[in-house]
């Protein structure tokens, strides 16, 4: 349904940018399949993890991030021709088939603009409001259905002294 | 519920937050009915959300507003100078707990800090010994630990690395409050089961707010008439200038007038000079109340930011109360630090989500993500303290954006002082230096978040012309126009401002129903 709806801009979009200074741009060769296994949302998703890389996240959190990048990045039919025209930018740079090291480095060159500046708010609100993601990193998420932490662990720090809870009742206070 | 006839000329609050909500009970207590108008909707606590992001969707204000000034927040949120809430029991639904009292030569800023360039230092026309009995009535109301026989809240994970870091670099003043959490069962309220949640409200009710205690005990006495999703769009005013009536829109935009004999206006620091600046008129052209061209400036957020440490075991830090941690060692002016004022260290966590967006906004990259990797190893702690006032610190209307009322939507001027700037950097050296005294293998310093903390704005004086309330937080052009929120606060002192604003409301109920009783006002 969404995906249906998103094309529908896509394709008005289309027509109403032929004339303007888009109108160079080849559509046919904008990544418009947006879908699961499309090498758009593969692109979407190195860069994601580019920015953001951690090794001991799944992909899955990734995807959902991209999948919330487009949705984000499809609110109007010029914002999505923006956005994919410079995904597509992206793609034919060769970023694929980059390292990890000059693959930032070429997001580096691309961090001031808005397509970046797009990805990179999208994924900081998304990403990690994952709870795959929170339990990789050893958060552990809603608490007050589980009777809060007061006996699961809010105090289990043994690696230092107990210290002092009450006010310092010495000299000088 | 009691309903107050719109024509029947009441005692109207604005605001049902630790001002508004605090004097409505105050003053149903003492037999005196107030229909108290409340832009946000009632929210219980059942309601709650124990997940970051939904919580601030469900609570915050997110009318729009507007920045301008060199703080990072307007490069950051420029659409979100303040995180506060829009709801029946306003930023007290909110707030950590941390209940430290002002100093007093905090009441007396100009005298004892002396004429700071670029800063409008005033002293209160109050003093500590003044507010000495309401400060000790605020803290019995909202239970605060370590006060009254309260009992102390435990050590939980964050605060054990936070003491120990405090001993050994030298720190005496820390514990785990005063807090306005419960230990024990106190008031009706059950203790705290260390769930973490502050922020995004406290479902168990162990925090106090006024949605748990005020509101409710103010509907008991039946003299209440609370109004919810209420939007006041301006105070109007009779032909001897004083105030007559509330208009305000209901949550279907339908405009309602309240008639008014006393009007007491609780909105936090930006909507309460903006509600002024909006209710101009041709007898007060410059805004209600604003003769003295002192309304929305002065705008204080507190000098703040957080230290987050890394180490090499685990802390879980997000275990427990958020800020049941003080440390009150550098809360006094020694000048030779390079700045007046002082500034507390307290105990601070966040969930991975808002860690993401605030640890350091707008970055990205292999850092980043260590910084994120290192969560469940990770311990916190915000720093507090005075920042200077200064008249360019202003609230104002937008020339350009409106709210979805059509209303001028508020924009927020804020540069930090050098005062602020070298507080704040003498701050995170020491706050690292704690946390690397306790074995840190690394620490960063977060810049200041959207502000908690919105001060000033219509602050206390003595003279007329040097600000906007007298020292009952009454309108010195206004005789039944009163201020009751954190917006009279001459100057911000270093110490989290919701005890305060409490213990003023209260002595502001005291005083407002000796002066109806006596047919003064």
């Amino acid at each position: 349904m969404e995906t249906t709806k998103r094309r529908l801009l896509i394709g008005s979009a289309t027509a109403t940018l032929m004339a303007s200074t888009f109108a160079k741009i080849a559509f046919a060769k904008l990544p418009l399949d947006l879908g699961g296994d499309s090498d758009a949302k593969k692109t979407l998703v190195r860069m994601i993890r580019v920015m953001f890389p951690h090794k001991k996240f799944a992909d899955a959190p990734y995807e959902r991030t991209a999948d919330a990048v487009f949705r984000a990045a499809g609110k109007t039919p010029a914002e999505t021709i923006a956005f994919l025209t410079s995904l597509r930018e992206l793609q034919e740079s060769g970023f694929m088939k980059l390292d990890d090291k000059a693959a930032y480095a070429s997001l580096k060159k691309i961090e001031t603009t808005p397509f970046f500046k797009l990805v990179k708010g999208t994924t900081v609100t998304t990403l990690y409001d994952d709870p795959e993601v929170w339990a990789a990193l050893g958060y552990e998420g809603p608490s007050f259905e589980k009777g809060g932490y007061i006996k699961r662990g809010f105090n289990d720090l043994d690696w230092l002294p107990e210290p002092r809870i009450e006010e310092y009742a010495g000299a000088g206070q | 519920m009691k309903q107050i006839p719109n024509d029947e000329k009441a005692v109207v609050i604005i605001g049902s937050g630790a001002g508004g909500g605090t004097l409505a009970y105050e003053l149903t207590k003492a037999g005196i009915p107030c229909v108290v108008l409340e832009a946000g909707p009632f929210l219980k606590n059942e309601d709650y959300r124990n997940n970051e992001w939904e919580a601030f969707q469900q609570m915050a204000w997110l009318d729009p507003r507007t920045t301008s000034g060199s703080w990072r927040v307007a490069t950051d949120f420029p659409t979100l100078p303040a995180w506060i809430v829009k709801a029946v029991g306003g930023t007290t639904t909110h707030w950590s707990g941390a209940t430290p009292r002002f100093k007093d030569y905090e009441f007396k800023a100009r005298t004892t800090y002396g004429d700071i360039a670029g800063a409008t230092l005033l002293d209160w026309p109050i003093t500590l010994e003044e507010m000495a009995p309401y400060y000790d009535k605020a803290e019995m109301a909202m239970g605060s630990t370590h006060r009254h026989g309260r009992p102390a809240l435990p050590a939980n994970n964050n605060y054990k690395v936070f003491a120990n870091g405090a001993e050994r670099v030298g720190y005496k003043l820390y514990a785990t409050g005063p807090y306005a959490t419960n230990a024990e069962p106190y008031d009706g309220r059950p203790a705290s089961i260390q769930d973490g949640f502050n922020f995004q409200g406290d479902k168990n009710k162990s925090k106090w707010s006024t949605l748990v205690r005020e509101i409710p005990r103010a509907l008991e006495t039946g003299l209440l008439d609370l109004r919810p999703e209420s939007h006041v769009v301006r105070i109007t005013h009779d032909a001897s200038g004083k105030v007559d009536a509330v208009v305000y829109a209901d949550k279907d935009g339908n405009l309602h007038q309240q008639a008014a004999r006393i009007v007491c206006v609780a909105g936090n620091s930006i909507e309460t000079p903006r509600l002024l600046l909006l209710s101009e008129s041709n007898r007060f052209p410059k805004g209600l109340a604003n003769s003295s061209d002192q309304v929305g400036r002065n705008y204080m957020r507190h000098m703040t930011g957080s230290v987050y440490a890394r180490f090499d075991k685990p802390v879980h830090m997000y275990r427990g109360e958020t800020m049941a941690g003080i440390i009150a060692d550098e809360a006094a002016n020694k000048p030779e630090r390079g700045f007046v004022g002082g500034y507390y260290m307290e105990t601070l966590s966040l969930g991975p989500s808002f860690l993401a967006a605030f640890a350091d906004p707008g970055a990205w990259g292999p850092e980043f993500a260590e910084i994120m990797e290192a969560y469940a190893n990770t311990a916190g702690m915000w720093i507090v303290g005075e920042d200077m006032p200064q008249a360019t610190n202003r609230v104002t209307l937008s020339e350009t954006v409106r709210d979805k009322w059509g209303l001028a939507a508020p924009n927020v001027h804020f540069d930090d002082h050098a005062n602020d700037v070298a507080m704040r950097n003498y701050a995170y050296e020491h706050a690292q230096a704690l946390y690397k005294a306790v074995g840190a293998i690394d620490s960063h310093r977060t810049p200041p978040y959207p502000s908690t903390h919105n001060l000033g704005t219509c602050r206390m004086s003595a003279r007329a012309e040097d600000g906007v309330v007298d020292k009952w937080g009454r309108a010195h052009d206004v005789p039944n126009l009163f201020i009751s929120d954190g917006s009279v606060m001459t100057t911000g002192a270093a110490a989290n401002p919701t005890l305060t604003i409490v213990a003023l409301a209260i002595r502001q109920a005291e005083h407002l129903a000796r002066e109806l009783k006596a047919g003064n006002i």
